[in-house]
């Protein structure tokens, strides 16, 4: 397959280069004429007209084209398929989802029952709604209870995105391991890439210790990456707030979420947190998110190879159609047999034909 | 002088023939029987039987006087013909078979009055395989006459023409000069010049396909018989209304540059018609 790379578009190609060496044949039409040749006694009878020069000079143009069309159809001309890279708006979204067994309950801390929703579901919802919200956004899923699960990789098919947010009201397992959840979660924002704005948003229902060796390790992670940091905080009615300092000691076994908080606070990054007690709250939140960011993203587009075969086929329609059309014109000058009919008393050169001067006459 | 029917080309010489071949057109000299020409002295033709005795007396010088009769002299025909390759063109009529027509139809009436025919092809130069000497005998004239449609006419140019006009040297001829007279102006200047000594008929073959037959519509791709090249052309009304302007232009051009030296020239299209050739010749 031979390649041209360097046109504009993208690469050309053909899958039948050797077809091309044919090509010369397209100039033909400058030695060989289509239309029926009539002689004439001197070229200088016919008076010298522009019209009639541009028409030939049409005709042999279109007959090059035609020619030339169906020499580069057969070749089988194509654009190759490329990545292409255009700037949206958008971000990099990294979700992180709380998938431990409270998330099955209701804002209410109970299990659901009737038209009441889970936490699960009520953000499963909202979220799928923030997905198809922006055409340019990448998205990354991770679940994590105990331990972090990859469900879906920085993409940018929401497609894939969506399902994989439909997939989280199954029901959950075990405890909170904020740790290491956000460790895959960071993860999911891949190489270093300039101009992308990251976001990493962390959907949980509670919060746990972070061990201050993992806190270390995680700080380095936030320096590097600098995503922005939104909590959507989904607080179960009754039960203490991020603000809230606890009755006793204030150590983090005692208070998770308020040193959580306190603990992304520390970390420098741009940082907000949504404390939702219910389905409105959570959307409201979203929509803050949505709001908020909107910076231009670099993002790849996947163009297909296309055939250009039908156009060429067209290029040549189109030259052949004018050569028809100019086969058509062509007029009835045909040499016509002396006729045998017997000399009339008609002085000589005024025309006896019958059909010329039925011609003339129409 | 005319004979089986109607097409038979009938001419009469412009001019009196000199030369002592009997014939039947009215001679310079005078001599034998036939139309009364003029009286003499008889000293000057010492002619007893052809005395003029009512002219012989009213003389009031009482001198004898001769009757003279006009001498019936026969005269030569020539046909110079254009073998060029424009002559090939067949449009409503095939040129050359036209061309043989007229030939034939000369011969013969020429040997028929005892006139001699003689026949000169000419292209680029003088043709050797269609030529004939003045002959008055029929057969063989009608034979070169004949074989006209067949000759191949493959020439560039018809510069041959001056070449036949300097063999016909000597007494005046009546000399028809078949051509298309798609020629070069100088040359048709000087071919008329170089003929200017005899009685000449140009034969202009025309064909209505080239100028009225036209069609009003269409294209067509021109090529010239004589290798001038090839051209698309789009005929419409407008275009045909200025080549058949054109053509009747050339026409007229001819005949003014004949004029001086020639007959008007006579247009032979499509078909060879014997009379109206003769009513041509009988009227200019």
């Amino acid at each position: 397959m031979g390649a041209l790379s360097g046109l504009p578009g993208g690469p050309y190609g053909f899958t039948l280069p050797w077809v091309l060496w044919l090509l010369p044949l397209a100039l033909l039409p400058l030695r060989l004429k289509v239309s029926r040749r009539t002689g004439l006694p001197s070229l200088d009878a016919a008076p010298a007209d522009g019209l009639s020069r541009a028409i030939g000079l049409g005709l042999t143009l279109a007959g090059i084209i035609g020619l030339a069309g169906l020499i580069l159809a057969l070749a089988g001309p194509y654009r190759g398929g490329e990545r292409v890279t255009r700037i949206g708006i958008g971000a990099q979204v990294s979700m992180l989802i709380d998938r431990s067994g409270s998330m099955n309950e209701t804002f209410a801390g109970r299990q659901p029952s009737g038209e009441e929703e889970s936490k699960a579901a009520a953000s499963r919802r909202i979220l799928r709604d923030f997905v198809g919200n922006r055409a340019h956004d990448q998205f990354a899923v991770t679940a994590f209870s105990t331990a972090p699960m990859l469900v879906v990789p920085m993409t940018d098919r929401q497609d894939a995105v969506r399902a994989a947010i439909a997939a989280i009201d199954r029901p959950g397992l075990d405890y909170t391991n904020v740790a290491r959840g956000l460790g895959m979660g960071l993860s999911q924002f891949g190489a270093e890439r300039p101009g992308v704005s990251r976001v990493l948003l962390l959907v949980s229902d509670g919060a746990a210790v972070i061990d201050p060796r993992i806190q270390g390790q995680l700080r380095a992670a936030f320096a590097k990456l600098r995503p922005n940091l939104y909590w959507l905080f989904l607080r179960t009615k009754g039960s203490p707030s991020i603000q809230d300092k606890p009755v006793g000691e204030d150590t983090p076994q005692a208070a998770p979420e308020r040193h959580l908080d306190l603990f992304f606070k520390s970390l420098g990054v741009p940082y907000r947190v949504f404390e939702a007690e219910g389905a409105e709250a959570v959307a409201y939140a979203v929509q803050q998110i949505e709001a908020l960011e909107r910076d231009p993203i670099p993002y790849t587009e996947v163009r297909l190879r296309k055939d250009l075969s039908a156009l060429a086929y067209a290029l040549a329609a189109l030259g052949l159609l004018v050569l028809t059309l100019g086969k058509l014109a062509e007029a009835d000058f045909s040499l016509r047999p002396v006729s045998a009919s017997p000399a009339r008393e008609t002085p000589a050169g005024v025309d006896a034909r019958p059909r010329a001067s039925d011609r003339r006459a129409a | 002088m005319t004979a089986e029917g109607g097409g038979e080309i009938v001419y009469l010489p412009r001019w009196r023939p000199g030369g002592s071949r009997v014939g039947v057109h009215r001679g310079r000299d005078a001599g034998g029987t036939g139309t009364f020409r003029d009286q003499v002295p008889f000293l000057r033709l010492p002619d007893a039987r052809r005395i003029d005795l009512r002219a012989s007396l009213h003389d009031p010088f009482e001198g004898l006087q001769v009757r003279r009769f006009e001498a019936r002299t026969a005269l030569e025909c020539w046909v110079i013909l254009d073998l060029s390759a424009s002559m090939r063109f067949r449009g409503a009529g095939d040129r050359m078979r036209l061309a043989g027509q007229l030939c034939e139809g000369l011969a013969g009436a020429a040997t028929r009055i005892g006139d001699a025919f003689g026949l000169m092809g000419c292209d680029e130069r003088l043709r050797e395989d269609l030529f004939l000497p003045a002959t008055r005998r029929r057969a063989a004239a009608l034979a070169v006459a004949g074989r006209v449609a067949e000759v191949p006419a493959e020439g560039r140019g018809a510069g041959g023409v001056l070449e036949a006009a300097r063999l016909l040297a000597g007494r005046p001829k009546l000399v028809f000069l078949v051509s298309d007279f798609r020629w070069p102006d100088t040359l048709i200047e000087e071919a008329f010049r170089a003929l200017a000594l005899h009685d000449v008929v140009p034969v202009l073959l025309a064909d209505s396909a080239e100028a009225e037959g036209l069609p009003a519509w269409g294209l067509v791709e021109l090529d010239d018989l004589e290798g001038a090249g090839r051209r698309l052309v789009f005929l419409r009304p407008s275009l045909r209304r200025r080549w058949i302007e054109r053509e009747a232009e050339r026409v007229a051009a001819l005949r003014r540059r004949a004029a001086p030296y020639a007959r008007s020239p006579f247009r032979l299209a499509d078909r060879f018609d014997a009379d109206a050739l003769s009513r041509h010749i009988m009227t200019t």
